[in-house]
């Protein structure tokens, strides 16, 4: 019959009690470690989507008249284009850049969005995007082809363009769309894309630059992109735009942005969103806490006269206090582990719903554990080292 | 501690204990001086608020006194540290209380063994001494009961068999009878006897009933907070109180 048989004996002995008390560590646990593991479940799904294209793109865009400041290419894609912004970006820009030759460099294409609309027949819309650009962009953009190829004079879809243009056509290619005005043959389909930037080119559809320049009757395209020939050369290839670039536009009136800028953007914003969510969880940890220490207050008092007893019976202070202080950690570590279970459950069905993984983080299960314990420990045990040192007769005499 | 014969079990010297303070402070005891010898059976008597329980406390180290000495055995209980007072309240000292204080989700068993495990005995011998304890009150088959499957009278008798299981010198019944009938009353003080005749356990006991004080070799009587009276009882009244019966006939 040592201390940790008497507290389970008492924990079982009071099981409102000490479901009450659990209760609140369990909620405690279980905000905490759920909103911290969401929190970089969201962040590494983001980085691992940024880490399918190896952060190696990089977007030459036309300056924002009244931010200097690079405006990071946020869900983006084609069809997130700067179109209210003057663009003085122009295809020859492009070739610039290509004919550098640099060795950092792999692919380089112009894109031009396209104010028109697209549809299958003359003169309607289908609320689809155009985008004027070369193959180069779907080599950059890791795009494959589902079937046929991109053409100078044709149009090639995205997988969810098709399902809009043609919704029971299986093989598109041959078929007519417009785009403005003019009739374009299709010539070939994406295949879906997953990752979280190059998802808008499933809803676009592509034709030549010249081509969409033209129909658009557009002299400047929107950006330009450029895929680095790896992540150790996206800094090499970022100063040989600048060089090109600055030549070409001595007012500098262009932004080069690298994707390794934005994932750094996304990520800080994830973490302030974590961080953020943490504080909650912290709150709620607290207020889990302060359930703890409130049951155990009323607890010690109402076991003033057990104390007693067990005092006059040769119990020592330190017997009581290690009494005390082993029910609590039971309770806490009891608590701790309904949380974590539940949490882990949580994650689970919340990462299959949202489609990434949101492990639990061993940080936030030791934060929110280590947590617990010392609330269930503070609280259970500075109340019962009160009782431990009063004289049995005054124990005695609470009631 | 030594057996020494020649210092008395118990000596207090101007006893006072005085609850609370300024104008409401008044004394539970004002002064008592008490010398009680090994092998005694002494009742402590009184009228309500006379100060008895009061004095049983201090005496079994469940209280401090406000001021005056208390010798245990011979040492200076306000010299010892808390954990050697624990140590002697498991060990030398048996207490049972007013009213009646088994810890609930215990059965009668572990209720006795519960001092000596405080009192560190090994678990054979706390077993052991616990199974005989609750023998020598007549329990032995109702071991494993819990306190609320037991009569007050058989309650009482576990709280007699842990207050004496460990071997105490010194054993302080607070009313023990107080909350039981006639019959059960006698058994607990006739219980009393056999443990003083049979053990030499030294053992003060508080009572009102003043045929049951006759059990007693000595009869000590409080009146706010003093000792009025300090008597031997002589072996003719002894022997008389041995056998109610024959009195009540
Ligand atoms: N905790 C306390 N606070 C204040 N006064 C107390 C306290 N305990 C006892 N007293 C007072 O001290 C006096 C002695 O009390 P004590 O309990 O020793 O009496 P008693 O002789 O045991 O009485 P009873 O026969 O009714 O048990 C009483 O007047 C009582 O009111
Ligand atoms: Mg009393």
């Amino acid at each position: 019959m040592n201390a940790f048989s008497i507290a389970l004996d008492s924990i079982w002995a009071h099981r409102l009690r000490s479901a009450l008390t659990s209760l609140g560590i369990v909620i405690g646990v279980f905000a905490v470690v759920t909103l911290t593991s969401l929190g970089s479940g969201v962040r590494s799904y983001v980085s691992g989507q940024f880490g399918s294209f190896g952060a190696t793109l990089i977007t030459v865009a036309p300056a924002l008249p009244h931010a200097s400041s690079h405006k990071p290419r946020f869900g983006g894609g084609p069809n997130n284009n700067f179109i209210n912004v003057p663009s003085t970006l122009t295809v020859g820009d492009a070739t610039a850049i290509s004919l550098a030759h640099s060795r950092d460099i792999s692919q380089v294409a112009p894109v031009a969005v396209l104010p028109v609309t697209v549809s299958p027949t003359s003169g309607s819309s289908s609320g689809l995007a155009a985008t004027g650009t070369t193959a180069s962009y779907f080599r950059a953009e890791q795009l494959s082809f589902a079937a046929g190829r991109f053409t100078h004079s044709g149009a090639v879809l995205g997988s969810s363009a098709m399902h809009t243009l043609f919704p029971r056509v299986k093989d598109p290619i041959g078929r007519t769309i417009y785009v403005g005005q003019s009739p374009l043959p299709v010539t070939g389909v994406l295949n879906s894309a997953s990752g979280l930037l190059s998802k808008a080119a499933n809803n676009t559809i592509f034709v030549y630059v010249s081509t969409g320049l033209k129909i658009s009757d557009l002299h400047n395209i929107s950006e330009i992109l450029v895929a680095a020939s790896g992540n150790t050369q996206v800094n090499g290839a970022g100063s040989v735009i600048t060089r090109v670039m600055k030549r070409r536009h001595p007012s500098g009136n262009f932004t080069v942005t690298k994707d390794t800028q934005i994932l750094k953007t996304i990520n800080n914003t994830l973490s302030t969103i974590t961080t953020f969510l943490s504080g909650l969880a912290a709150i709620s940890l607290l207020v889990g806490g302060i359930g703890i220490m409130n049951i155990m207050l009323v607890t010690v008092t109402e076991r003033f006269r057990e104390i007693g007893i067990r005092k006059a019976l040769g119990a020592r202070d330190s017997d009581i206090l290690v009494q005390f202080l082993a029910e609590s950690v039971l309770l806490s570590l009891l608590g701790g582990a309904i949380g974590v279970l539940l949490s882990a459950l949580a994650s689970h069905m919340i990462g299959q719903l949202a489609g990434f993984s949101a492990g639990l983080t061993l940080d936030a299960v030791a934060l929110a554990v280590g947590f617990s314990l010392l609330v269930g420990i503070v609280f259970g045990v500075i109340p019962a080292f009160r009782a431990a040192r009063l004289m049995p007769a005054e124990a005695l005499r609470t009631e | 501690m030594i057996q020494d014969v020649n210092h008395p079990i118990i000596e207090t010297h101007q006893l006072r204990r005085r609850y609370g303070r300024g104008e409401a402070a008044m004394d539970g005891l004002a002064g008592v001086d008490l010398t009680i010898r090994r092998g005694e059976l002494v009742a402590l008597m009184g009228p309500s608020g006379s100060g008895k329980s009061t004095l049983m406390q201090i005496l079994g180290l469940l209280d401090r006194p406000t001021s005056g000495s208390y010798y245990l055995d011979g040492t200076d209980v306000s010299r010892l540290t808390t954990a050697e007072q624990a140590e002697l309240r498991g060990r030398r000292l048996g207490f049972v209380f007013q009213g009646i204080y088994l810890l609930p989700r215990l059965n009668a068993i572990r209720n006795v063994e519960l001092p000596m495990v405080y009192a560190r005995f090994p678990a054979s011998e706390r077993k052991h001494r616990a199974a005989d304890s609750l023998s020598r009150v007549g329990l032995a088959e109702l071991a494993n009961r819990r306190p609320n499957q037991l009569s007050g009278g058989q309650a009482q008798r576990v709280a007699i068999a842990r207050a004496v299981a460990p071997g105490p010198d010194l054993l302080l019944a607070d009313e023990p009878t107080g909350a039981l009938d006639r019959a059960s009353g006698r058994e607990v003080l006739s219980l009393f006897q056999h443990l003083n005749d049979d053990m030499g356990l030294t053992i003060v006991v508080v009572t009102h009933d003043p045929l049951v004080g006759r059990h007693a070799r000595r009869i000590v009587e409080l009146e706010d907070g003093h000792v009025i009276s300090d008597n031997i009882v002589n072996e003719a009244e002894r022997i008389v109180a041995d056998h109610p019966l024959e009195v009540v006939k």
